[in-house]
């Protein structure tokens, strides 16, 4: 409309200096008075004319896009959707990867309506096992939806199989189809990853050493052994934790050879305990509890000939903190739910010091465990003076208990 | 709570008052009543009772507001557990509770007027504030005209104080509904290609609303109720239940926009009868962080009687009375041609009318710009504030859905979405 951006003109220049354009608003009253002021004049112009703009609006147009393909897989309930909501907005990875894995396992579809946050979720970095799994649980949607926007095209590479997304692909496509490959065909992965390395960033090298940890092997030994010397400490750090858990691996028959020398069981006469012997050199604690974590399991129940429950309630004295926080850590990176058990038992029956570093090991703990535990009567009860820090990290087993059930009986129903 | 505020101008008055350093004394009867003085600009300090059976409210200010931000502020005080409860009420306490029949006593709505009542017909605060408002429209007039006179291209680079001082001045002429309409013209030359267009239009139907309340005396008596409302006249929740007549109907609950601004939260909640398909806008405030009125759920449907407020296109009402609440199912929604209709319609009854109820039966588009388009072939942009909107295309991937949300002259704020199951979400 010509005459509103004449208006439009004349008003950004200002009537001191521009003429006020002449009304053509056909089919309308004129202003009221078109005598006096000739902003005031101008203004009542434009006020008749945004009223009749306004009302006299007419329709566009809009290029359809091209509908997605249905997903069969039947959709989670009412109250899975709401859990997911919670675990999106408040709670760590963790929970989401288990979530979105036990959704994918019962063949079950996610609500759309948070695809678009669980798609940019995955794009945050270190966020290594989501993109695929978002791809994967996303289905038909996720793809339909990544075609609309270019940060989330790591999902088109989850799903495609040539290695274009490898050669010429954003960080995350390749990060998607790395993990897809390892999945498919671990030692093709481990070939692409040995001839990648030199020209690797940091970001990426550690991609490379998580992507390792799924489908591991002594094959891939050489690889890690190499990553431990890493010019970047945390990446050093993680190919130390995977190789720990590598049985048979030189890194673990060190730690184990340590360990071993390191804590030994004393039958005396006040009954069975734990005696450690630090080694001589600064940090001792530290230095305990790092053996510990990086040592097989294994190596306590064979050394020892007892079950891990027994192992965890023998006493150790001073020592008792850092065997725990080891233990547990190295629980939750070999997945042995025997110890993770073992571990959380011990806690209740009232023999945690509280030590944050102690809390903090729960936490990890109850996040890792098998949720089986927080069935009725599978663990003693909370002893009634325990510190609340403990009461709220076995919720967090509950909570994963309950998501669990909540989607078998989605996947029963 | 706070939803017994009539507007959020008293909510907000009422908040730095609610400090315990206001209110040299407080306390209250086992959850019956709140009583306390507070410290005012005159010389005596306020007494507010508030007996909480009612609710039911009497303080000695001035004030016309009722309940007045002095009663406000000791509520918000009591919520949050500052005033204790220990000690007799005092004897201003309890000659007040003894009128009313004791402690806990039962309320009927005509108790909630001052006690005595007060004649029908102009008071004198009342011309007092007609005559300050008019020297505020005057005002306003003139700037208007000289912002138009000196050029809006210089607007691009004032402050915002160029828009703050002029709203503030419409504060202090009592016109609170066009300081605010003042404030939020700060942002405009912010907001993407054709400011200049939006900025004109906002001052050209400020100076309309200014012409239209100085002559409101020639005015159809709904347009008048609508200028005074977008000018900052309150009508009292009390008046709107008494004087109008509810509207008993199934109401669908279609959306919900939360906004924050200055402190307050302003809830709105779009409704529309099943029977009568009048739509309806109800509000509630709260302070920030506390919380908002959650009773009207997104997707229910609700049996209600509804009093709207007087107006030339009745939208705003509150909820006189409700029964039953059920799950309901997807509204039916409109053609693009027949929302713009609508509006269009609206507007010949309200100029001012720049947020009208929107459901429509369409399917969300990325081109040429973000919007819907529906069976026809017909389409609407989404509101460029609205951001990508990106859950909406998740929940469509291409296919037509049922969308509620609010119509705007820059486009659609979509706020609800029924998928093809006729699953209700919230965006």
């Amino acid at each position: 409309m010509s005459t509103w951006q004449d208006l439009v003109t004349a008003s950004l220049i200002g009537t001191e200096r521009a003429v006020v354009p002449p009304a053509d608003t056909t089919g309308l009253l004129p202003a009221v008075d078109e005598t006096g002021d000739p902003a005031a004049v101008l203004l009542d112009r434009a006020a008749l004319l945004t009223a009749a703009r306004r009302a006299g609006r007419r329709p566009g147009h809009a290029e359809p896009l091209p509908a997605c393909e249905p997903d069969p897989r039947p959709m989670v309930s009412p109250a899975a959707v709401a859990r997911l909501a919670r675990i999106l907005s408040r709670e760590p990875s963790s929970l989401l990867i288990e979530w979105l894995s036990a959704v994918t396992a019962r063949g079950l579809r996610l609500p759309p309506q948070f695809l678009p946050a669980l798609l940019d979720r995955a794009r945050r970095p270190r966020e290594w096992l989501l993109p695929n799994l978002i791809a994967e649980a996303g289905g038909p949607r996720a793809s339909w939806l990544a075609g609309l926007n270019p940060d989330w095209d790591f999902v088109l590479a989850a799903t495609r199989t040539g290695d274009e997304a490898w050669r010429l692909g954003t960080a995350g496509q390749r990060r998607a189809y790395l993990t897809a490959l390892r999945a498919r065909d671990p030692s093709a992965a481990r070939e692409l990853i040995a001839g990648s390395w030199a020209a690797a960033g940091p970001q990426e090298r550690g991609l490379f050493v998580n992507a390792l940890a799924d489908g591991l092997s002594l094959a891939d030994e050489p690889l890690l052994e190499a990553a431990l010397e890493d010019g970047t400490d945390w990446v050093g750090t993680m190919a130390a934790g995977v190789l720990a858990t590598l049985p048979g691996s030189a890194f673990s028959r060190r730690m184990t050879g340590r360990a071993v020398r390191c804590v030994r069981i004393e039958h005396g006469a006040r009954g069975t305990r734990l005696v450690i012997t630090p080694p001589q050199v600064a940090g001792q604690t530290r230095l305990v509890l790092d053996v510990v974590a990086r040592t097989l399991l294994r190596t306590w129940t064979d050394e020892f000939g007892l079950t891990a429950a027994q192992i965890v309630a023998l006493p150790a004295g001073d020592w008792a903190p850092a065997l725990f926080i080891g233990w547990s850590r190295a629980a939750v990176a070999q997945r042995d739910h025997d110890w993770m058990a073992a571990l959380i038992h011990h806690v209740l029956t009232g023999r945690l010091s509280g030590r944050p570093a102690e809390i903090e090991a729960l936490r990890e703990l109850v996040r890792a465990a098998d949720p089986a535990l927080s069935a009725p009567d599978a663990l003693p009860p909370l002893q009634p003076d325990a510190p609340p820090v403990i009461g709220s990290a076995l919720n967090v087993l509950r909570f994963r208990y309950e998501m669990l059930k909540e989607l078998d009986d989605d996947h029963s129903g | 709570m706070l939803a017994l505020a009539s507007d959020a101008s008293s909510l907000r008055a009422a908040q730095p008052l609610a400090t315990g350093r206001s209110w040299p004394l407080t306390g209250a009867a086992d959850g019956s009543a709140v009583w306390g003085e507070c410290r005012g600009s005159a010389a005596a300090p306020y007494r507010t009772v508030v007996d909480l059976s009612g609710p039911a409210y009497r303080c000695s200010c001035p004030s016309r507001k009722f309940p007045c931000k002095h009663a406000l502020a000791l509520m918000l005080l009591w919520s949050d557990g500052a005033v204790g409860t220990d000690g007799d009420p005092p004897d201003w306490v309890a000659s007040w509770i003894t009128g009313r029949g004791g402690l806990g006593g039962k309320t009927s709505p005509q108790d909630r007027g001052v006690p005595g009542g007060r004649p029908p017909g102009p008071t004198p605060r009342a011309e007092q504030r007609a005559a300050r408002v008019a020297t505020g429209l005057t005002e306003l007039d003139r700037w208007l005209c000289d912002q138009v006179r000196q050029g809006l291209a210089a607007s691009q680079r004032s402050s915002y104080r160029h828009w703050d001082d002029i709203a503030a001045r419409m504060v202090d002429a009592q016109a609170p509904g066009l300081a605010e309409r003042l404030r939020a013209l700060a942002a405009v030359r912010y907001s993407g290609a054709g400011w200049e267009d939006r900025l004109l239009e906002e001052y050209a139907l400020l100076r309309l609303l200014a012409t239209a309340c100085r002559d409101q005396a020639a005015l159809p008596p709904p347009l008048r109720d609508t200028v005074r409302s977008r000018v900052g006249f309150t009508v009292r929740q009390a008046d709107v239940l008494a004087s109008a007549t509810p509207v008993r109907d199934h109401w669908q609950v279609l959306a919900r926009r939360d906004l924050d601004q200055d402190r307050i939260q302003t809830r709105r909640v779009w409704l529309r009868g099943q029977r009568t398909g009048r739509p309806a806008l109800v509000l509630s405030f709260a302070a920030t962080g506390q919380s908002l009125d959650d009773s009207l759920i997104v997707g229910t449907e609700t049996e209600a009687d509804l009093a709207f407020y007087p107006a030339a296109v009745p939208l705003r009402a509150l909820v006189a009375a409700r029964y039953d609440t059920v799950p309901g199912g997807p509204p039916s929604g409109a053609t693009i041609a027949g929302l713009l209709a609508g509006y269009a319609a609206a507007l010949g009854q309200d100029p001012w009318l720049d947020t009208w109820p929107a459901v429509l039966a369409a399917t969300p588009a990325r081109d040429p710009v973000p919007g819907l388009y529906d069976q026809a072939g017909e389409a609407v942009p989404l509101h460029p504030g609205a951001g990508a909107c990106w859950p909406l295309f998740a929940l469509s991937g291409g296919h037509p859905l049922t969308v509620a949300g609010e119509w705007t002259p820059r486009g659609l704020w979509p706020l609800t979405a029924w998928d093809q199951d006729g699953a209700v979400v919230p965006l």
